[in-house]
């Protein structure tokens, strides 16, 4: 069980900071999704935090903006929202169907985009998709009694499983990405059940066509497969700039094996991805208004 | 600790209360407020039974920090019908006998209630998803299914309201006949309090500590820093054992505690009771004990080889039960046969995973009366087990069942009562001890692991002349119902089938796995699986249907049974022919169906289900236009 002696719920983040500053041993807490069921016997075990410091309720941390072609994420956006906010929905259309295979509405209402990536696991669904819309993420930390904002890419920023370069007293203060508006986007997921469930693999594709059906943006990222989840650029090169084939899709499928580095599961891992990366580009084209003919080569491949 | 102070409007009342900085929203309602109906199935946010409303959102309060909920409007269960009348939910529920244990109901009323708040005209589809993160052990969710819909139809104006006071005509019949359970309002409004619901005024929390080891010497076991610790009001070990220890459900050779030695990992070795939980985890880590590790044993076999480690002193073989049954002449029936099928099928160990993990309250009355509420489905051979142990007078022992929040065998073994009573008796107070589900999974029973090897012998037309038939059950460290299961097992090994010449050989054996118990269907799961499994595999040898392979060979009014009891009645045969009937059986041999089965997804077949039906059609591109305010 996790015990603390003080709990604060700062209103701000220059609060927050102050308070990470004058604790001996603190921890950050958001939707505390991850914190609580890793306080308990069989993982964490009995774990005393003198202070926990609440980062959910600073308003900074709550924000959501969409304007001039970029995503602004408060760090402490629940990833319901992603299912309920209109401007949400239109500018990141790789989101929804990662968020509905989100463990259920109820730990998504408490789970925030920022404790996802922070909490680094190899599975997180909500990684793939932002890695998608080229996400930077933004930390803030008190040094020399100054509050230093730093920005860096959401790849640089997750190092390995549950490790990141946020320091010990930094708050990841939000997330700017591509609002991809115009985009179609697709999650394929596999786990043990339909709700609550950690990824055994997971996959985002987010699409835009062009003139004459060309391929003209195609992003993919993997997850659950090995250390960190990835950008598939080669994959993506390989697609881009023309209009999609049944043989180029059977050719880059081939390309899936070099990815699954996980430590288990190899062949199984093996086989899936291959296959969402069909589905999930037969969904995401759909989405961004392929015609009919461009989606049955990609459901015809997605039916071999 | 602390000075922390929690205001909230619960249920529409301002309260204002003391509150530990690390205790979650559910601690709060249950522990400061009494409101016990939201249950705590997992505490790891997976099972949905401690779900409640904070500002109109449905969220797991095992996950919610109590802080959180400062300042804002938490409705619970209780808070649905507050003026005593249940809701279109909760009524619909009851009408629809959507609760069997009740364990999961009020936080699946509560998830019901969010569904049709969300979206009122919710399809059965959707109802699934919204309810996805909700488990129930008992009922198979169809019923939970059908009273949501209810609810929506009558809250819709679709259907009249009277349907909730209808009572189902009986005409004079017993059987397919829907009654009410009577015990269902109490379940639905949460109402009902299970053993880890019961508080008595100054009750003490209790933990317990147990083993690393599968197998060792306790060395030394020392208390006495525990015991100083403040908030502890006592501990106790096997020493604490005033009678004599030991119990199970045929040979009484589990003690309360270690005794001497532990055999499995997560065996009780001491326990505690504090004025909190959290004094009570922090006493559990100054208890030292020093371990011998010894020589385990994990496999069955292995541990019926000779030179294997010993568990139990008084059985050198590891030998729990072994049940020998003969019919005829196995030999002979063989050595007739013109197919001999030989193969061996294993099964796994079986967490019942009941939501309503171990509770119990106890607590020494006036008159000296040791009382123990538990969810026990054996309280008067428990009460016969304690006198015992306690060393008292069976009057001066009392045991209370308190509602069983899922059994399934699970909750027949005294695995904790023991320790309770022992606590109570050492503290003069009240004690209360809840397993956490790590606890529960980690020490109680499974259902018995198993090795059956099957031989077969048949004539070509498909008439099974010989079975011999040896299965191996792994009982785990201690013996509880393995007795029992091994005898099932063998009384039910052969199948329903008339076989002329049968040998049938169980094992029950020790080794140092978790201990394992009974589990619906006591034993005969594990030898169904294998005789049905090898009915298809020589159904495949002889290029016969399987259907025409059992009915060749189902037993028969008059005939014997495998222990020679003359069967009165049996329908075996006509309820195999309706069960090819209706499911649409495609006659032919297993293996030989070609690719497009024809018995499929046929009329009356439940469909598959989709699984995002809220993102359903691909074009739909407002996943969440219908959202309400929840
Ligand atoms: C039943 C269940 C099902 C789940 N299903 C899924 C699933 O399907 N997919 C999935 O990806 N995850 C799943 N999870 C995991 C979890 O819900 C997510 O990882 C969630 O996004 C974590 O967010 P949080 O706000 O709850 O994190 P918290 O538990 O509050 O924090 C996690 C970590 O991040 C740190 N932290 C949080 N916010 C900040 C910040 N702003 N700055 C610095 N540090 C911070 C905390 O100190 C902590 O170390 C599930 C969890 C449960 C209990
Ligand atoms: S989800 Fe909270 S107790 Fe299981
Ligand atoms: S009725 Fe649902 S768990 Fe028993």
């Amino acid at each position: 069980m996790l015990t603390c002696d003080h709990y604060l719920s700062p209103a701000s983040l220059a609060d927050a900071l102050a308070a990470a500053a004058a604790a001996p041993d603190f921890r950050f807490v958001a939707g505390a999704t991850d914190l609580l069921p890793w306080a308990r016997e069989g993982r964490a075990g009995d774990v005393h935090v003198p202070v926990m410091i609440d980062v959910a309720n600073i308003p900074e941390l709550k924000e959501v903006r969409v304007a001039e072609g970029r995503v602004w994420l408060g760090a402490a956006t629940p990833l319901q929202r992603f299912l309920d906010h209109v401007d949400l929905i239109g500018a990141m259309p790789g989101m929804p169907d990662c968020a509905i295979w989100f463990a259920d509405s109820q730990i998504r209402e408490s789970a925030t985009i920022g404790g996802n990536i922070v909490n680094a696991s190899p599975a997180a669904d909500g990684i793939p998709p932002l890695l998608t819309a080229n996400a930077v993420v933004e930390l803030a930390a008190l040094r020399a009694g100054a509050v230093r904002r730093r920005r860096m890419p959401l790849a640089d920023f997750i190092t390995g499983p549950g490790r990141t370069v946020a320091e010990r007293d930094e708050i990841v203060v939000g997330i700017a990405c591509d609002a991809l508006n115009g985009y179609g986007g697709a999650f394929e997921k596999v786990g043990h059940r339909r709700s609550l469930v950690i990824s055994t693999v997971c996959l985002s594709v987010v699409v835009r066509i062009g003139a004459e059906e060309a391929l003209e943006d195609v992003r993919l990222a993997v997850g659950g497969v090995g250390p960190v989840p990835k950008r598939m650029t080669e994959i993506e090169r390989a697609l881009t700039g023309h209009p999609l084939t049944s043989d180029g899709l059977r050719e880059v499928a081939g390309l899936c094996d070099g990815f699954v580095r996980s430590r288990s599961r190899q062949d199984y891992r093996k086989s899936v991805v291959p296959g969402f990366l069909r589905r999930g580009l037969v969904k995401a084209m759909r989405r961004a208004g392929a015609s009919a003919a461009m989606g049955a080569i990609a459901e015809e491949v997605a039916d071999d | 600790m602390t000075d922390m102070i929690v205001e909230a409007t619960v249920n529409g009342r301002r309260q204002r209360r003391p509150a530990e900085p690390f205790q979650r929203a559910l601690d709060f309602l249950r522990d400061e407020l009494n409101l016990t109906g939201t249950k705590e199935g997992c505490g790891a946010g997976e099972c949905g039974s401690c779900s409640i409303f904070v500002d109109g959102v449905l969220v797991k309060s095992c996950l919610v920090p109590v802080a959180k909920i400062a300042g804002r409007q938490v409705d619970t269960v209780e808070g649905l019908a507050r003026s005593g009348e249940m809701t279109a939910v909760q009524k619909a529920f009851h009408k629809a006998g959507a609760s069997q244990c009740g364990y999961c109901i009020p936080g699946m009323v509560m998830a019901a209630t969010a569904a049709l708040r969300a979206n009122p005209d919710a399809d059965r589809e959707e109802i699934k998803e919204r309810l996805g993160g909700n488990i129930c052990r008992c009922t198979g969710y169809q019923k939970i299914f059908d009273a949501v819909e209810m609810a929506r139809d009558v809250l819709n104006g679709k259907l009249s309201a009277s349907i909730f006071d209808e009572v189902d005509a009986t005409d004079g019949k017993y059987i397919g006949v829907n009654v009410r359970r009577i015990d269902a309002p109490s379940k639905v409004t949460g109402a009902l309090r299970y053993a880890g619901d019961m508080t008595m005024a100054d009750m003490l929390h209790v933990q317990v500590l147990r083993s690393p080891h599968p197998h060792a010497r306790i060395v030394a076991l020392d208390v006495t820093a525990a015991e100083r610790m403040p908030g502890v009001e006592a501990v106790i070990t096997s020493a604490d054992v005033p009678g004599q220890d030991g119990f199970g459900v045929f040979v009484h050779d589990q003690p309360v505690m270690a005794r001497g030695k532990v055999r499995y990992v997560g065996e009780a070795v001491a326990a505690v009771a504090a004025e909190s939980l959290a004094d009570a985890r922090r006493a559990l880590a100054a208890i030292r004990v020093e371990y011998a590790p010894l020589p385990a044993v994990f496999d069955p076999e292995a541990a019926m080889a000779a030179g294997a480690p010993v568990l139990h002193d008084y059985a050198p073989d590891n030998l729990v039960k072994h049940i020998p049954i003969r019919k005829g002449d196995v030999e002979q029936g063989l050595r007739d046969a013109e197919l001999i099928v030989e193969q061996t099928y294993e099964t796994q160990p079986v967490e019942h995973a009941y939501l309503e993990t171990e509770a119990g309250l106890a607590y020494v009355d006036h008159d000296g009366v040791v009382t123990v509420h538990s969810p026990s489905q054996n309280i008067t051979h428990h009460r016969h087990m304690m006198a015992r142990i306690l060393n008292l007078p069976i009057n001066k022992v009392r045991m209370i069942m308190s509602p069983v929040g899922g059994g399934f065998g699970g909750k027949e073994d005294m695995i904790y009562q023991g320790m309770l009573a022992l606590l109570a008796m050492k503290s003069r107070r009240p004690v209360r001890l809840v397993f956490t589900r790590e606890e529960s999974i980690a020490s109680t029973a499974k259902r018995h692991p198993s090795r059956t090897t099957y031989r077969m012998g048949l004539t070509r037309s498909g008439r099974i002349l010989a079975s011999q038939i040896s299965i191996i059950y792994d009982g785990g460290a201690y013996g509880l119902s393995t007795e029992g299961v091994v005898r099932k097992g063998a009384i039910l090994g052969g199948g329903p089938y008339n076989i002329p010449n049968i040998q049938i050989d169980t094992y029950g054996i020790y080794t140092n796995n978790t201990p394992s118990g009974a589990f619906r269907s006591f034993g005969s799961l594990q030898s169904q699986f294998a005789t049905e499994s090898h009915l298809d595999i020589c159904a495949e040898r002889l290029g016969l249907d399987p259907f025409e392979l059992r009915l060749k060979n189902a037993m028969h009014t008059g005939d014997l049974t495998h222990t020679k009891q003359p069967l009165r009645s049996s329908s075996m045969s006509e309820v195999l022919e309706a069960a090819r009937k209706v499911s649409r059986w495609e006659s032919g041999v297993p293996n030989v169906r070609g690719a497009v089965r024809t018995d499929l997804g046929g009329e009356g077949a439940r469909q598959p289900c989709t699984l995002t039906p809220r993102l359903s059609s691909e074009n739909a591109e407002a996943p969440t236009a219908r959202r309400g305010a929840a």
